[in-house]
């Protein structure tokens, strides 16, 4: 079988005052279609930038795809042209993004913003639309989701507006689904109904989702395979339970390590991994973590090592020591 | 302890609210405040007045004379001398001046209405092309129009010096193929030379017919548009095009330049409002231009565009909504500007042409006789000026308060 979505080599730049800022660097992985995968890495890592590449919606200027292909159902989405592109966005890949009280427009109705878009990849009567989004507000939980139509997002909560750009994105039956950090702005209570709306809305519908977001216990609970990325690269890939459990790379293992936990005794200080994240502006020759990580050999600063399977497709780690460290992790 | 009875008690849906719009809320602010009120009464009696003068109290300027009446004081009760009442007295030819000012306050509104449309039209959309596409990709259509208005624009100049017109044909052609083949050799010598020497050829080989000195003149400048045709144009440097020309423009004192408009298109009230509303374009242009900027990087414009929206969809439905405060508020001031502008022209008399009732030229008509002690000749067309303006001013700086209370100090 095909993958639905499978990224080769794509590289973004942003070409700044001062100087050229390495947002993603070769990133290449592929995505079944019912897949949920969820990326994972701190702030400015390139998980962002590297969905808006796909979907061609980086500001340029200054940002520029300057390598890569993105193949979406037989398609290489990089060599579409900007008509070709306003096509495939929101019939083939819908994005959620991470701060529902601005990614609303706030001059118009929450049901004119669904039907709008409704109409622009469907050939239906406005009536029509409107029954639709009323359906689809339905779906993701908006009480009195047909009286909900007129109102305007100011009129609604933080979590009524998540859930009410869910429906935008799924307006078109997307196969893919682009999840920018929806949870990041929600309360936790909040968050927890907005994973499991999303859960139950990929069971029924079926479409793949990419989940982006800096919160490991969050993906736990949704992910099928998880994508770790630091400084524009993927360090680790692999199925879910192998990333919680076999974790190889040494960041993935500090990232995990720096979770709190309920089980920890009182008083246990959290761990944190030393450091900062490199400037993009300067990468490193070697492997982007070298500068942060315990274990560095000399081999690390020069070479930035490949991303190699451990377990097939199942497990892949970008580290030249994950061998030797591969016991400590699952400790 | 009291007995509760839960059927006495309704319990208070609070994600039910009753809807209240956004203009509702402002005209509300809008109607609370005295200073708005007092502007808005005198727009609405400005406006009211003029129209009502214009389609009911007919106004014939050119047949309107009688010496024998030449400026005598107000008065309010018919006597020997005067036969006809004349609250606000007569001018140097024995017009009626109440009459007068109450006609000229039509003028007055047709000048603002026509320049501010003038420049609020130009000056918002290159306000809104330049704002939003500095930062978004342009379709190939897009370009194509761009890069062939570029093209079209340089042929003119090319075109004007020799006096033919196949350079503007040339150069929209040449427009028109760098915005298609925009990925074909882009960034390439090869690419800049091509259309460099198409560019000079074209233009030079016409103009030669005209003499030689011309054809170097339009080759030259042919090879600098074709090279100039050959970058891979973006948006950006489209909005950095026009934001330096409207700054040219706005480099010029106002009424100067109103006056050299003027001065070249002929005087007349027609012309004296093309004129000013050219020289209001740049400030719409900036207005528009920064609205759309702090606008185009909100989330649910990036949203809008992940749904598939096209971009003319974007720029009408998504952010001209949500720019209209500030652009209400200058149009209201501008209105002010415009009527102030149509008086100074009139004033010098290059604006309405003169049996016309204009107010700024019954002012440049009477102030000679005020020295003779004719005040009323220049007072009321001047209170005229100063109370259309006043309210103009008032009812802007009202809507700006009602619209954007944040603003507020």
């Amino acid at each position: 079988m095909t993958p639905l979505l499978e990224i080769k080599n794509l590289k973004t730049r942003f070409y700044t005052q001062d100087g050229v800022v390495r947002a993603v660097n070769d990133v290449s992985y592929t995505m079944d279609s019912g897949e949920i995968l969820g990326v994972v890495g701190e702030s400015g890592c390139g998980k962002s930038v590297h969905a808006l590449s796909m979907m061609q919606l980086i500001p340029y200027p200054p940002g520029k795809i300057t390598n890569g292909e993105v193949w979406l159902d037989g398609q290489d989405l990089l060599t579409l042209n900007e008509e070709e592109m306003q096509k495939v966005r929101g019939r083939d890949i819908a994005m959620i993004f991470q701060d529902p009280m601005t990614s609303l427009n706030p001059v118009f109705t929450i049901g004119f913003q669904i039907t709008e878009a409704l109409l622009l990849h469907n050939d239906m009567t406005k009536r029509e639309a409107k029954d639709r989004a009323g359906e689809l507000l339905e779906l993701v939980g908006i009480p009195g989701a047909k009286d909900s139509l007129d109102d305007f997002p100011h009129q609604f909560s933080g979590g009524m507006r998540q859930r009410a750009m869910i429906a935008m994105g799924l307006s078109c039956e997307p196969k893919l689904l682009i999840a920018d950090e929806p949870t990041t702005a929600l309360d936790v209570t909040i968050q927890a109904q907005i994973i499991d709306l999303v859960k139950k809305l990929q069971e029924e519908l079926g479409m793949a989702i990419m989940w982006i977001t800096h919160d490991l216990g969050v993906v736990a609970e949704l992910a099928h395979t998880i994508n770790v990325m630091y400084a524009g690269s993927i360090i680790e890939t692999g199925q879910i339970h192998n990333i919680y459990k076999e974790t190889k790379h040494p960041y993935t293992i500090g990232l995990l390590g720096s979770l709190p936990r309920l089980d920890d005794a009182p008083g246990t200080e959290l761990v944190s991994i030393p450091g900062l994240p490199p400037d993009l502006l300067a990468l490193p020759e070697g492997c982007p973590f070298a500068a942060r990580c315990e274990y560095r050999i000399e081999k690390c600063l020069i070479e930035k090592p490949p991303l190699v399977g451990i377990n097939g497709k199942d497990h892949s780690v970008a580290c030249w020591r994950w061998e030797e460290i591969a016991g400590i992790g699952s400790k | 302890m009291a007995q509760i009875n839960p059927e006495e008690f309704t319990v208070t849906d609070f994600a039910v609210r009753e809807h209240r719009s956004l203009w509702g809320d402002a005209w509300g602010r809008l109607i609370s405040s005295n200073t708005a009120r007092l502007g808005m009464f005198i727009v609405i009696l400005f406006v009211f007045s003029a129209t009502f003068s214009h389609y009911f109290w007919e106004y014939e300027p050119k047949k309107d004379l009688d010496y024998s009446l030449k400026l005598k004081a107000p008065n309010l009760i018919v006597t020997e001398e005067i036969p006809s009442i004349h609250p606000f007295g007569t001018d140097k030819l024995g017009r009626d001046i109440f009459r007068r000012v109450v006609h000229g306050g039509w003028n007055s509104l047709r000048v603002g209405i026509v320049a501010v449309g003038i420049s609020l039209f130009f000056g918002g959309v290159i306000g809104l092309l330049t704002g939003f596409y500095e930062t978004v990709i342009m379709t190939t259509i897009e370009r194509i129009v761009l890069f062939g208005i570029t093209g079209f624009l340089l042929g003119m100049l090319s075109a004007w010096i020799s006096n033919q017109l196949i350079q503007l044909v040339v150069f929209t052609l040449l427009g028109l193929a760098a915005g298609y083949y925009k990925d074909i050799l882009e960034g390439k010598l090869s690419r800049v030379g091509i259309f460099g020497l198409l560019g000079a050829l074209g233009s030079a080989i016409p103009a030669f017919f005209m003499g030689a000195s011309v054809a170097l003149i339009c080759g030259i400048l042919g090879l600098l548009s074709g090279v100039l045709l050959s970058m891979a144009l973006d948006g950006r440097f489209f909005s950095n095009v026009m934001m330096r020309i409207m700054d040219m423009i706005l480099s010029f004192p106002g009424y100067l330049l109103a006056i050299a408009i003027v001065a070249f298109l002929g005087p007349g009230l027609g012309k004296g409002m093309i004129a000013i509303g050219v020289v209001g374009i740049p400030v719409y242009a900036r207005l528009t231009r920064s609205a759309v900027l702090s606008v185009v990087h909100k989330e649910y414009i990036l949203a809008a565009q992940s749904v598939g929206e096209s971009h003319g969809r974007i720029i009408i439905r998504h952010i001209t909504p949500n720019i209209l405060s500030p652009i209400i508020v200058q149009t209201t001031m501008g209105l002010a500007n415009a009527i102030l502008s149509a008086a100074a022209l009139g004033f010098l008399g290059l604006g309405a042409i003169p049996p016309e009732p204009e107010w700024g030229a019954m002012l440049g008509d009477s102030y000679r006789y005020l020295t003779s002690g004719a005040w009323w000749a220049v007072l009321y067309p001047g209170l005229a000026i100063m109370l259309s303006v006043l309210g103009f001013n008032l009812l802007g700086d009202g809507l700006r308060d009602a619209l954007d209370p944040k603003l507020r100090t």
